[in-house]
């Protein structure tokens, strides 16, 4: 019999304070944020990084997430 | 393959930064943004700072603007008249207040929206920014935040789907490129409209496509699936792509995972048209997805994955530019992902439980009812152009009716999609478990 594949606890868990803290830090400082983001000149770069940063992190996060629940892709047989 | 990801992204880039990408539609009208410091409410008019300019101006108040959209020290949207750019028509809260019910709602469009796009290859944003609106975030806002959000969720969803080998790279890439070009012509006819029939024209022309499109295309995906699961759920490449493949006009191209060796000739065209009508309607994969399936001969799982390359690349090059108009409500958009990361990726998995022509059943299920929506909006329009008549609390009911039905096609998607993905994973476990039995036997 196959052995059962390991669970991504640790990933899971790492991913998931970092994407909640980095939420909690922009969401008590929306109106920087917002400032922030919206300007010209390099500012314009930020809303763009900071959707791909979300995508790895949080991305990583639900992805180990739902490893750990169970939820995976059925395998090639 | 390397070298033509390089060099395909390059091109997206520059024409990103050369030229208008605002896929999703361009905003419409003339608009600033900046902070009201002085409201004279006997003159009617504002003392406005812009936000790109040092000195403040004064503008003219119209009739229609109610006093309390008037908001001091806040930034602000004013939509100015066409003709006369004094003229105040509109003031709308840049950014709006989050509450928890506000943020919930956008919770639950993003988790659902991101859960049929990960299935479907597109889809959700024609819930999203109507919804964003519907809480009070100006229009140019709420699409480009919805922009911002479709690059990495459509990245993410690529990436699990490629993963699973249903992703072809180069086809996605192709008509990524291909699309941009055509959200190009797609914006010139929208300002052509804009300007020559305003709001109303403009909205009756995107409703129109809207339901024309929708109705022909996904009245056809809708009857192939039928079709298809009536003859035991085997997928065969249509007529019309057999035909296609078989024009030999060079440049050639092989599309591995695809299984296709196609002309550049039928596939930039398809990716074209994908762009055209991302800038009309907001939903490029309608056209993209069916026309990956029908014209190029990819399979419904092929067509579905690749397209979220073709969301990425159009949606990349999008957010750069509405990134660039200095509008893009980044607390919205992180929302907005937040819960789509978790659809996407449930989404794509759930490709991997069910039959092929799943697929086509929900996107024609979703592409016939959003056609229903957008025929319900038609009369207003029809009225604001003077060519009808209709009682103003008719309109506000058929636009209610219509915002309902949106959301209704994607909440029949996302049901669909689960109830089939839960089946597939029981019988799944009901497998294994009598694998497991028979060992031990």
């Amino acid at each position: 019999m196959k052995e059962k594949k390991k669970k991504p606890y640790v990933t899971a868990i790492i991913m998931g304070i970092i994407s909640i803290v980095s939420y909690i830090l922009i969401f008590n400082n929306q109106e920087t944020v917002t400032d922030l983001t919206t300007k010209s000149g390099y500012f314009v770069a930020l809303p763009i990084v900071a959707a791909f940063y979300f995508s790895f992190i949080h991305g990583a996060f639900a992805s180990s997430m739902l490893s750990v629940l169970g939820i995976e892709a059925k395998k090639k047989k | 393959m390397k070298k033509l990801a390089v060099i395909l992204l390059a091109i997206v880039l520059t024409i990103s930064f050369s030229s208008s990408v605002f896929a999703g539609g361009a905003p419409r009208g003339v608009f600033k943004k900046g902070i009201i410091t002085e409201f004279n409410e006997q003159a009617g008019t504002i003392l406005f700072s812009p936000n790109d300019a040092e000195e403040e101006i004064t503008l003219t108040l119209d009739k229609s603007v109610k006093q309390d959209e008037i908001t001091l020290g806040k930034r602000v949207i004013v939509s100015l008249d066409t003709k006369d750019h004094s003229l105040v028509l509109n003031v709308t809260r840049m950014f709006i207040d989050l509450n928890i019910k506000n943020m919930l709602f956008i919770l639950f469009v993003g988790f659902v929206g991101g859960l049929v796009s990960g299935f479907i290859g597109s889809g959700g944003a024609f819930v999203l920014t109507p919804g964003m609106m519907s809480l009070g975030v100006p229009a140019a806002v709420a699409v480009a935040s919805n922009m911002c959000h479709k690059f990495p969720k459509a990245m993410v969803g690529a990436y699990k789907r490629l993963k699973y080998g249903q992703v072809d790279l180069k086809l996605g890439l192709i008509m990524g490129v291909s699309a941009i070009a055509g959200v190009q012509i797609g914006i010139k006819v929208q300002e052509y409209i804009f300007n020559a029939w305003g709001d109303a024209g403009s909205n009756l022309y995107v409703s129109i496509a809207f339901v024309a499109i929708l109705v022909t295309v996904g009245g056809y995906v809708f009857r192939d699936a039928m079709k298809i699961a009536k003859t035991g759920g085997e997928e065969k490449p249509s007529k019309l792509a057999l035909a296609i493949q078989k024009i030999n006009i060079p440049p050639m191209i092989q599309l591995k995972t695809a299984n296709v060796r196609i002309s550049v000739w039928f596939t930039v065209p398809v990716g074209f048209a994908t762009g055209l009508m991302a800038a009309t309607i907001a939903v490029g994969g309608f056209v993209g997805v069916p026309g990956m399936m029908y014209v190029i001969g990819a399979s419904s799982l092929v067509a579905s994955a690749s397209e979220l390359v073709v969301a990425f690349t159009m949606g990349f090059a999008g957010s750069i530019k509405w990134a660039m108009a200095g509008l893009i409500d980044i607390r919205l958009t992180l929302l907005i992902l937040a819960a789509s990361l978790f659809g996407v990726q449930l989404g794509a998995l759930g490709t991997t439980y069910v039959k092929e022509h799943l697929i086509k059943v929900v996107m024609g299920s979703i592409m016939l009812i959003v056609a229903v929506s957008r025929g319900l909006a038609i009369p207003k329009y029809l009225a604001d152009l003077g060519l009808i008549s209709l009682q103003p609390s008719t309109a506000n009911m058929l636009m209610k009716a219509s915002f309902a039905v949106m959301a209704a096609a994607l909440l029949i998607g996302a049901f669909i999609i689960l109830k089939n993905m839960i089946r597939g994973m029981r019988m799944e476990k009901q497998g294994e478990v009598k694998i497991a039995a028979h060992h031990i036997k």
